[in-house]
């Protein structure tokens, strides 16, 4: 951790990690639901984002529903976008009780270890992060999501029982994670960002910082995402303990520079539907000069995709986006 | 007394006091919530319109404005939206006899392929809540639906759902057909990965960043 933390820190160039797998997946000739389903084509898919984009780090896929999925919850696999939770598992106290803590071999959980394996292994030119749900955001899947923002209030104790399983699973996972050889996993917590900052510290900070105290040390570290928070909860989000924190387009990123400390990266944030997906060369340039002008002299800063990129962003806006960074480093400090 | 009942039952709603067995909020709880005071006002002989106007609707602005201004959030909100769905449980017979006018029908429904509701349904309560009746489709609405809907509501407005960069471009399909069958149809549109230009771009006429947004323009096409 203190590697890849420290080569941010100490920088004097802003480094750039948009979170993209989708760009690989199509360059290879693959759809979504056959890189979701097989470490090996997750594997390539990442390999060549990494051999054909100067990033500071590559990712795997923002699947957010390997996790609900080992737990048993029903899935939708559309071909060409992510899959998506199609059921609530738990409903009361009784079915939460008897849920079970899967083990690391359900569902497709094997396959994206050996994604991360094949990475870590073969891909020696930049690190690679993993990547998992976050506990409330895993929570609400299984319990659906509307029912859970009003369970935290009207029943509690279900919501933290279940949110003790979730982590518990989560570690477990992120400990395998480790053990591929990636550099750090990233947190993906998305639901968290629809509460306030309390609620954000009680039902997902306490429970990210159960996995952080687990696994983040100097070779591993916790990047923490929540694309949800509009700034009302950015206290929550630094009280998890991650190391790095990975902000959406919600927000505003110079108040955000401002509230983080400064040995905590700061990752972020424009927008990958507006900027990415549907915007132009000129835009994306436009709009990624803007934001580093903005976040200037902050060295724990990290430009980012707000969110992951989704499928069918134009490679030529990707290009745009390193080409600006790269432009604002060598007209700011040379 | 009646306008007590009102003010308490108004209260009930911005602080989502669903009913007596609630424990939330803990400064009401053990007290009668949304639900008792409603059928306490009906028996009391406080009429339905003045339920909905002078408690429910000032209730859920007030909601609304909080949550635009992150004074609330998201289960707050859906608290305030349960309390205000347990109330208007009594109304639905002077709605059904037509003894209580709402301000309009909203026919609203996640676009086909999108399996997401929570942005859906969080905005269906807010405008039941404003004095609309809400016809909820669900989600992963076919296009054959949505049109059958609107024919069967012809002075309907639409409201259209998508939380995936993948299905919001099936947003243009469903608004060209219910142009078809229904031409002056006015539709809105929502949803994470939207903005105003794209709404634009597909013909919707209203946009709605937020519900209070949303809320807003009802108001505005229906005065």
């Amino acid at each position: 951790m203190k590697e890849f933390i420290n080569r941010i820190l100490q920088s004097s160039k802003v480094t750039a990690l948009p979170v993209m797998t989708h760009p690989g997946i199509e360059a290879i000739g693959k759809t979504v639901r056959e890189a979701v389903s097989s470490g090996e084509i997750h594997y390539k898919a990442i390999k060549y984002i990494s051999e054909h984009f100067d990033t500071l780090a590559c990712t795997s896929i923002m699947d957010l529903t390997v996790e609900a999925e080992a737990f048993g919850a029903k899935i939708n696999f559309p071909e060409h976008e992510v899959p998506s939770v199609s059921e609530r598992l738990v409903v009361d106290l009784e079915s939460v009780e008897l849920l079970e803590v899967p083990s690391l071999e359900k569902g497709r959980i094997s396959q994206f270890l050996l994604a991360n394996k094949l990475a870590a292994e073969n891909i020696k030119n930049k690190p690679v992060f993993s990547g998992c749900i976050g506990p409330f955001s895993l929570a609400g899947r299984l319990y659906d999501m509307s029912e859970i923002m009003v369970a935290i209030y009207i029943e509690p104790d279900i919501v933290l029982q279940l949110l003790s399983k979730c982590t518990e699973f989560l570690v477990n996972y992120c400990i395998a994670l480790k053990a591929t050889g990636t550099a750090g996993v990233i947190i993906a917590e998305p639901a968290a960002g629809l509460l306030s900052d309390d609620d954000c510290k009680e039902y997902s900070s306490n429970f990210v910082k159960q996995i952080v105290d687990s696994v983040q040390d100097e070779t591993f570290t916790i990047i923490l995402h929540n694309c949800g928070n509009t700034g009302h909860c950015t206290n929550a989000m630094i009280a998890s303990g991650a190391k790095a924190l990975h902000f959406g387009n919600a927000i505003n990123m110079e108040d955000v520079l401002k509230q983080c400390p400064k040995d905590i990266v700061v990752m972020g944030n424009l927008n990958p539907v507006g900027v990415f997906k549907q915007g132009t060369r000129e835009s994306v340039r436009k709009a990624t000069r803007k934001l580093l002008d903005e976040t200037a002299g902050y060295l724990n800063f990290v430009i980012s995709s707000g969110c992951d990129l989704p499928p069918f962003v134009p490679e030529e806006n990707i290009y745009a986006f390193l080409e600006t960074v790269e432009e604002f480093n060598t007209k700011q400090y040379t | 007394m009646n306008q007590k009942l009102l003010e308490k039952l108004s209260e009930c709603v911005e602080f989502g006091k669903i009913n007596l067995a609630s424990p939330y909020p803990p400064q009401m709880k053990g007290l009668p919530g949304a639900d008792e005071i409603t059928k306490e006002a009906l028996e009391a002989g406080v009429t339905p319109t003045e339920i909905l106007n002078d408690a429910l609707i000032i209730a859920m602005n007030k909601v609304g404005q909080k949550f635009s201004e992150n004074k609330i959030f998201v289960p707050q909100m859906l608290l305030s939206a349960k309390a205000m769905s347990a109330s208007m449980m009594h109304l639905k017979p002077f709605f059904a006899n037509g003894s209580v006018k709402r301000k309009g029908t909203f026919i609203l429904g996640t676009v086909y392929g999108d399996l997401h509701d929570i942005g859906k349904n969080l905005f269906g309560m807010m405008v039941e809540g404003a004095g609309w009746e809400v016809i909820d489709l669900g989600i992963d609405v076919k296009i054959e639906k949505f049109v059958e809907a609107v024919q069967q509501n012809p002075n309907a407005v639409v409201g259209i759902s998508a939380l995936l960069t993948t299905t919001m471009v099936h947003m243009k399909p469903v608004i060209d057909a219910i142009r078809i069958a229904v031409p002056e149809t006015k539709i809105i549109v929502g949803g994470a990965p939207l903005s105003a230009e794209f709404a634009t771009s597909i013909g919707a006429d209203g946009y709605g960043k937020n519900p209070q947004e949303g809320i807003m323009w009802l108001d505005k096409i229906s005065a």
